[in-house]
């Protein structure tokens, strides 16, 4: 057998845990400070943000205004339902708004935090009574299946609320995002490590933001999330949704699946490392399913700055939403890295020995997690060609 | 003239790339080897209009004195049995030529081998004389042996003399047979008539008859006289082992059919059941050793032992359909197998390697070789006899002409095409299923999924020849009759012949 040529397996390097916490304590970023990670953090987030800006709006319509529809053909269309618009989407002329409702779906199924308290809570439970009894009045259909099925409607609630919830965390996003790009435009943000400071300083502002959720039920409003239960945006919605999404499980369809009945699949879903910073950017499988619906979308929206650096690497535009997926891992360790800096239990300068083995055990604790992510993305050359 | 022609583009050609002037560049010889073989291509299309399949004898003879003294004259014909073979040579040394890129080393002689190969290849189906076809039977044997030990892997100097040696005896036993075939009927005249070994005893017919049919069982190849081809075809070049598999294992087939059955139908008979047998222990020898490789490429020249032994069993049948059978498998056998030597051409040229134990995940639609891999999984169901494609007519038509004859050996080559199933789905599963790999598998998960794959994507012209050999498989799958109407003449008489011989039906 000839050997395989050098380049054609070149890898890129995997810190250890050791390491990783390390540069946590340090104040170091995880992904390397280089001129090309900086236009592919901060192009592929503002592509990201324009496609969250369509998935927030989306996702908030589909929440009040397709709020407990049996059959939700047209909650796509975002009310618009004219012919050119149902032609575009036909067409597939679109944005991948089920992606979105894969990630609500994910945060729902994962439940941690104070929003999924709240939707297992008996206020939450009196909220859907007083919005269900008013709803089957005029609706024969669900007049039916509630007192058949009395846990189905206030299940749908809680996905309603959780797809309102997701709607108002990536409208934040969305705003900050873009607003990277235009900081980084201007010159003010030139590094990866002022990347990972502005968006820190984006979601602590944020940080106590209200979540809220009512629907307009025959002229009516009722709260289904309402003020008084005091969800907030980093707690209640943006931690649990880092868990749901980054860290267990992430819908990136074609990747590599895994085999519960060969024990491949942890009966913990806490133990679940399937987010979008372990996932396989490679897709496994079925010839034309692309990475992932989120990888199309914002291949749509990518901007020329980024579109011409993919395309002098490896296939050029044949591998382009793979390329995509690897930039937008490493700028999810970036957010990844801004929420742990945020949320360091004291300060890192602290000199206290309490202070700072509470903040080492932190660190490990995330370092742990995060040593078997995709790592190899944090490397400058991990998508060169070595020369 | 028009048979000659065959001969003639393809020799001009070698001797305008020989004698052209100071060193033109590589892209201007490939370019004229690629116009004579185009032409080549034509011409044989031509004699195609000009061939009147109702007609069972030779047509568009020519003949012409040559050694006289020797008996060997300049005597070409073509029916049935050569017309499709003539047509298939055209085509695949075409393609061996347009395949061939980036070839730095001699380019002037490569391609004048290849054109020599061609018409060296023509000649021979053509021949009418024996000592004729020796002649073009050898002529083939030395370019074939220089693009081996020129152009060939590393292990090139051992895989060139051992196929040299190999069918050298291949020859001698060719030559030898014919020369005692002389001898003991008491004439020069070499010309191909069948009915010269009714006048030898059955004793001679027999010993003339082994010494043929070991002669041709080299060239095809049958077990246990196969182990040049594995170690030919892995050390060739992709576009050389295009040539061996698609065209030139096919001299041996021919040989058996023309020569063997044709020059003693009486003998034929006697030694039939032993064929059959012959070719089931070389299917399933074929198939299961096929079974055992992990170098891609030697699973195919495996799998070229297994499907021309099919060629064998329908030989030994000798009916009607088993021989329609037989051009059906020549045929079939040499647009696949030329179809799958391409695609691993093209796997080892982006990966560096053929390696089933290192190759996984070829089909990736990203970053793999998504189209190579689907004609790949195209090729394995027509080698593995999948309706509505070339395999399937050709066996389906080999063991329902064989099997009333001998349905054990038939059986056990029903069982020999199933494994062929067998092994390609290994090499599938292993080589294009799964996630995306150049590395051997490893215990650590995280650097068994690596993101550093970087295979170079292949171009549109570099699938096009394997392209256009998949359209041919399905074409010849969905309508076969046309090479049925072709041959079903001359097959339907040899096997009239052999059954007027004593008969085997």
């Amino acid at each position: 057998m000839p050997v395989i040529p050098a380049e054609l397996t070149y890898s890129g390097g995997r810190p250890s845990a050791d390491q990783l916490a390390a540069r946590l304590l340090v104040g170091e970023t995880l992904l390397a400070e280089h001129p090309e990670h900086l236009v592919e953090v901060v192009d592929v987030l503002k592509s990201y943000g324009e496609v969250l800006d369509a998935y927030s709006i989306n996702l908030i319509f589909q929440a009040e205004r397709q709020f407990l529809n049996p059959f939700p053909v047209f909650r796509f269309l975002d009310g618009d339902l004219s012919p050119a618009k149902i032609w575009r989407h036909l067409n597939h002329d679109r944005i991948n708004f089920e992606y979105a409702e894969y990630c609500m779906k994910a945060m729902l199924w994962h439940g941690t935090g104070g929003l999924d308290a709240y939707l297992d809570s008996p206020a939450f439970l009196d909220n859907c009574r007083a919005v269900i009894q008013r709803k089957t009045r005029r609706d024969p259909l669900l007049a039916v299946l509630d007192p058949l099925f009395p846990g189905f409607l206030p299940e749908a609630i809680r996905a309603a609320a959780t797809t309102h919830a997701l709607g108002q965390f990536w409208r934040v996003m969305s705003d900050l995002f873009l607003d990277l790009a235009k900081a980084e435009a201007s010159g003010s943000v030139a590094s990866i490590a002022a990347v990972v400071r502005f968006i820190q300083d984006g979601l602590v502002r944020a940080a106590a933001q209200p979540i809220s959720y009512a629907v307009e039920v025959e002229g009516n409003s009722y709260w289904i999330l309402p003020p008084e239960a005091g969800l907030t945006f980093l707690v209640d919605v943006a931690v649990p949704y880092v868990e749901a999404v980054f860290l267990r499980g992430m819908p990136f369809l074609g990747t590599v699946s895994f085999n519960a009945q060969a024990q491949q699949i942890s009966p913990d879903q806490a133990q679940f490392a399937y987010g979008a910073l372990y996932a396989d950017p490679l897709p496994t499988m079925g010839a034309g399913i692309p990475p992932s619906l989120l990888m199309q979308d914002m291949y749509r929206h990518l901007p020329d700055r980024l579109h011409a650096l993919y395309r002098r690497r490896s296939r050029s535009e044949g591998d382009v939403r793979v390329k995509i997926c690897m930039s937008f891992q490493k700028s999810m360790f970036c957010v990844t890295n801004a929420a742990i800096a945020g949320t360091f239990p004291h300060p890192l300068d602290s000199n206290d020995p309490v202070a700072q083995a509470a903040n080492r055990a932190y660190a490990d604790a995330w370092a742990a997690r995060l040593s078997v992510a995709r790592t190899d993305c944090l490397d400058p050359w991990s998508d060169r060609i070595p020369t | 003239m028009t048979l000659s022609l065959l001969l003639l583009i393809p020799f001009l050609g070698a001797f305008l790339l020989l004698l052209w002037p100071s060193e033109p560049a590589p892209g201007r010889m490939r370019a004229i080897a690629i116009t004579t073989l185009a032409l080549q291509l034509i011409w044989s299309l031509w004699v195609l209009f000009r061939f009147d399949p109702s007609l069972e004898g030779m047509q568009l003879q020519e003949s012409y004195r040559w050694v006289a003294s020797l008996g060997l004259d300049y005597r070409l014909g073509i029916d049935g049995l050569s017309l499709p073979l003539v047509l298939i040579n055209g085509a695949l040394t075409l393609v061996s030529a347009v395949c061939t890129r980036d070839i730095s080393q001699r380019p002037r002689i490569y391609f004048a081998l290849l054109l020599l190969i061609s018409a060296a290849v023509n000649g021979a189906f053509l021949a009418e004389n024996l000592l004729l076809f020796f002649l073009f039977y050898e002529l083939e044997l030395i370019p074939l042996w220089l693009l081996i030990s020129i152009w060939g892997g590393t292990g090139r100097a051992y895989a060139a003399t051992k196929f040299l040696i190999f069918t050298a005896v291949s020859g001698m036993l060719i030559l030898g047979a014919f020369l005692g075939l002389a001898l003991l009927t008491g004439t020069a005249d070499f010309s191909l008539t069948p009915v010269l070994s009714d006048r030898l005893a059955m004793g001679s017919q027999l010993v003339l008859l082994v010494a043929l049919m070991i002669g041709f069982a080299i060239k095809i190849p049958l077990v246990p006289f196969h182990t040049w081809l594995p170690d030919a075809h892995t050390q060739a070049s992709t576009p050389v082992s295009v040539l061996l598999a698609g065209v030139l294992l096919k001299l041996g087939t021919y040989g058996l059919l023309r020569f063997c059955l044709g020059l003693f139908p009486e003998a034929w008979k006697l030694v039939a059941p032993v064929l059959a047998i012959w070719a089931a222990v070389s299917v399933l020898y074929g198939s299961l050793a096929a079974i055992a490789q992990r170098d891609m490429k030697r699973m195919v020249a495996y799998s070229s032992v297994g499907h021309m032994g099919m060629i064998l069993l329908a030989a030994a049948a000798a009916t009607p359909v088993s021989l329609l059978g037989a051009v059906f498998q020549m045929v079939s056998h040499g647009l696949i197998s030329a179809l799958l030597f391409l695609l691993v051409g093209i796997v080892y040229r982006k990966t560096g390697t053929r390696d089933l134990e290192v190759l996984r995940g070829l089909l990736n639609p990203e970053r793999g070789l998504p189209f190579t891999g689907t004609l790949m999984i195209l090729g394995v169901m027509a080698s593995a006899g999948l309706p509505g494609m070339a395999g399937f007519i050709s066996e389906f038509l080999i063991f329902r002409g064989s099997i009333g004859a001998y349905p054990l050996a038939t059986l056990l080559c029903l069982v020999g095409s199933g494994l062929t199933a067998v092994y390609f789905l290994l090499l599938v599963n292993r080589a294009f299923f799964g996630r995306l790999a150049i590395t051997p598998p490893s215990p650590d998960p995280v650097s068994d999924s690596r993101l550093d794959i970087r295979l170079a994507g292949v171009a549109l012209r570099e699938t096009l020849p394997a392209l256009g050999l998949s359209l041919a498989v399905v074409g010849l799958g969905l309508v076969p009759a046309g090479l049925g109407w072709l041959s079903e003449t001359t097959s339907t008489a040899m096997a009239a012949l052999a059954a007027h011989s004593g008969g085997l039906l």
